[in-house]
């Protein structure tokens, strides 16, 4: 039972996702709690699916019995199950969200609306345990093709920021299948563990580091790499409150996490000289981005851009814990990327919740709007602490490991990149700090309204989970590096 | 130089192929009507689906389908298969895409009574 686990989780959501138009048919009120319950059981099968491998090992399940490479394989190994696991739990978070959040009621819109998050959180998991390059496309069009659509529900001026994503989105899909392309014309395999036999001897081909090359590009344009991010900040500003948490804690980081999977299970860094240079690559976009995103979110006024530019910059720090060619840095990388997909959901849930709640969206609002929620400020001070990197959160531990990682490396540029970033995180962090403390001072007229249970749950639940990431982060990065070990990096 | 262009010359279907790239590339991005620009990007998906089914080819060689009564069937009298079945895959990925872009230029339209960025653009303000 416990070897079929990852097709169980994968297969919960997506089964749920098509049965979603004929359940809701009569009576589209009944979608939210399917959907719901659906992602709660993915969240205890992924759990369990954790458990197995953090006892048995990691599981190869190959699909009706074929074997790989001929046959289709899911690699379940300790990093895929745990990213699953945030993945269906964040999931879970942001349906309760949206539950609190009492946005304009989507009537019968419900069901398409339903069946996209569905098939979103699918594809997730489908990208993160798909074993060969090609599936690992189709997941991610999955995925980018129900991000497009969430964006767009509400209309107006969202449609444009949609369609300005899907170009790009699309853009970066097509470069990605062109590096596949490449690769398959090289080698002829598409399977991860075989491509990791296969490319040694190859690095020198022109059509392997071109293949590398497009699938950077498109895999960039997805994660929102600087110079590629400009779909992002519209799309997350745009897109409905109850929606962003899930867009912002997730699509993105897959294709980080895609990346990892291609540097570091099909390319071997310690092969040869010419992969070398692709991890210097990485790094210096990585730095680019992490301080140049940390500058711009210092300029913006409007909350959501402020904290879509702070994920810009974090993509940037965990590509440059993914540079540096050591399990250090790469341990620290991903774990990183777990926390970044927390702080990223807890800072949307707080903004949606400031700007339905209080109509604050810019600072200005937000200092004239006095904010005396108790669950709103620990949320912000949490998520405050763990995107500056203070100790105990997760934030801190992750930071530290990329810096760790990058002293191994010699890598002095990219350590002073990250304390760098730190500071300027902590600039913008407290402009908003400062707003939201100077907003409780100038009326002492408390707030009355009760705010409801599963936003109190929701808010609880992240603070739990970025405090509980830093208290146990070296079980989190012991299980991280189970996954990395057999790299032999 | 010239061995650049001989080695490119023998391999036709990578010209057309990178012709067909830049052609969309260029149409998604310098016309302003959102209809071209899908148009743009129909032609890169189509040119990387083009590449894909291109590397399964070979000179003289036949369906991949194995009679009876041929013995000894060699890899060189058959196409390869696979990057057929990754082309399949990838034009319906094509065509969701397709049909996600234009029910967006639809409800675009509907909003906003044009389909030039720039008008649009305009309008929102």
């Amino acid at each position: 039972m416990t070897e079929h686990l990852p097709a169980l989780v994968f297969l919960t959501p997506l089964a749920t996702a098509i049965s979603m138009p004929v359940a809701g048919h009569r009576r589209p009120a009944v979608c939210r709690p399917i959907a719901l319950i659906a992602i709660c059981c993915m969240t205890v099968l992924s759990v369990a699916s954790l458990w197995s491998v953090s006892v048995h090992g990691e599981v190869r399940y190959s699909f009706s019995g074929w074997l790989p490479p001929i046959g289709i394989e899911w690699l379940a190994d300790s990093l895929a199950a745990t990213m699953v696991t945030a993945v269906s739990g964040l999931g879970v978070l942001c349906l309760l969200f949206a539950d609190g959040l009492g946005e304009r009621p989507l009537g019968g819109r419900a069901v398409p609306y339903y069946t996209m998050v569905l098939l979103l959180v699918a594809g997730l998991s489908g990208a993160i345990y798909a074993g060969d390059l090609f599936n690992i496309f189709v997941f991610l069009e999955v995925v980018s093709l129900s991000a497009y659509a969430l964006v767009a529900v509400p209309g107006g001026r969202a449609l444009v920021s949609a369609f300005r994503y899907l170009l790009m989105g699309a853009l970066g899909t097509a470069f990605y299948l062109l590096g596949v392309g490449y690769f398959y014309a090289a080698t002829g395999a598409l399977n991860i563990a075989d491509l990791s036999q296969r490319l040694p001897g190859l690095l020198d081909s022109k059509a392997v580091m071109g293949g590398l090359i497009f699938m950077f590009i498109g895999l960039a344009i997805k994660m929102a790499l600087m110079p590629l991010h400009g779909w992002l900040p519209d799309a997350y500003s745009d897109a409905p409150a109850a929606t962003v948490p899930l867009l912002a804690g997730l699509v993105t980081k897959i294709s980080l996490l895609v990346w990892a999977r291609i540097l570091y299970w099909v390319m071997a860094p310690s092969a040869e000289g010419g992969t070398l240079t692709i991890f210097a690559l990485v790094t210096t976009f990585g730095i680019l981005a992490s301080v140049a995103g940390a500058c711009l979110a210092l300029r913006q006024r409007e909350l959501k851009r402020m904290f879509a530019y702070g994920g810009i910059s974090h993509v940037g720090l965990v590509l440059i814990g993914v540079g540096q060619a050591n399990e250090t840095g790469l341990a620290g990388a991903m774990y990183y990327l777990l926390n970044d997909a927390v702080m990223q959901c807890s800072l949307f849930v707080l903004a949606g919740f400031l700007a339905l709640r209080y109509g604050a969206s810019t600072l200005d609002e937000l200092a004239r709007a006095h904010v005396r929620n108790p669950w709103a400020i620990v949320t912000f001070v949490a998520v405050g602490l763990g995107m500056v990197g203070l100790p105990p959160t997760g934030g801190f531990f992750g930071k530290l490991r990329i810096l760790l990682g990058a002293l191994e490396a010699d890598n002095h540029i990219a350590a002073a990149a990250v304390v760098l970033t730190t500071l300027i995180t902590l600039g913008y962090f407290a402009q908003v700090f400062e707003k939201l403390v100077r907003s409780g001072s100038e009326s002492a007229s408390a707030d009355q309204t009760e705010t409801p249970w599963p936003l109190r749950a929701t808010m609880a639940a992240l603070v739990a989970a970025i405090v509980g990431l830093g208290i146990w982060n070296d079980q989190v990065v012991a299980l991280l590096v189970d996954a990395t070990a057999p790299l032999g990096i | 130089m010239l061995e650049l262009i001989e080695a490119a010359l023998r391999r036709p279907n990578l010209i057309a192929f990178v012709l067909l790239l830049l052609w969309g590339l260029y149409i998604t991005i310098t016309h302003h009507n959102y209809v071209k620009k899908l148009v743009g990007l129909y032609i890169v998906q189509t040119s990387v689906i083009f590449f894909l089914v291109t590397t399964g080819a070979k000179e003289g060689a036949t369906v991949p389908v194995i009679m009876s009564g041929i013995e000894a069937p060699g890899a060189d009298d058959y196409v390869n298969p696979l990057p057929q079945v990754l082309t399949l895959t990838a034009i319906v990925v094509q065509i969701a895409t397709l049909g996600v872009s234009l029910g967006l230029v639809s409800r675009i339209y509907r909003r906003f009574g044009s389909l030039d960025e720039d008008e649009v653009l305009e309008k929102l303000g």
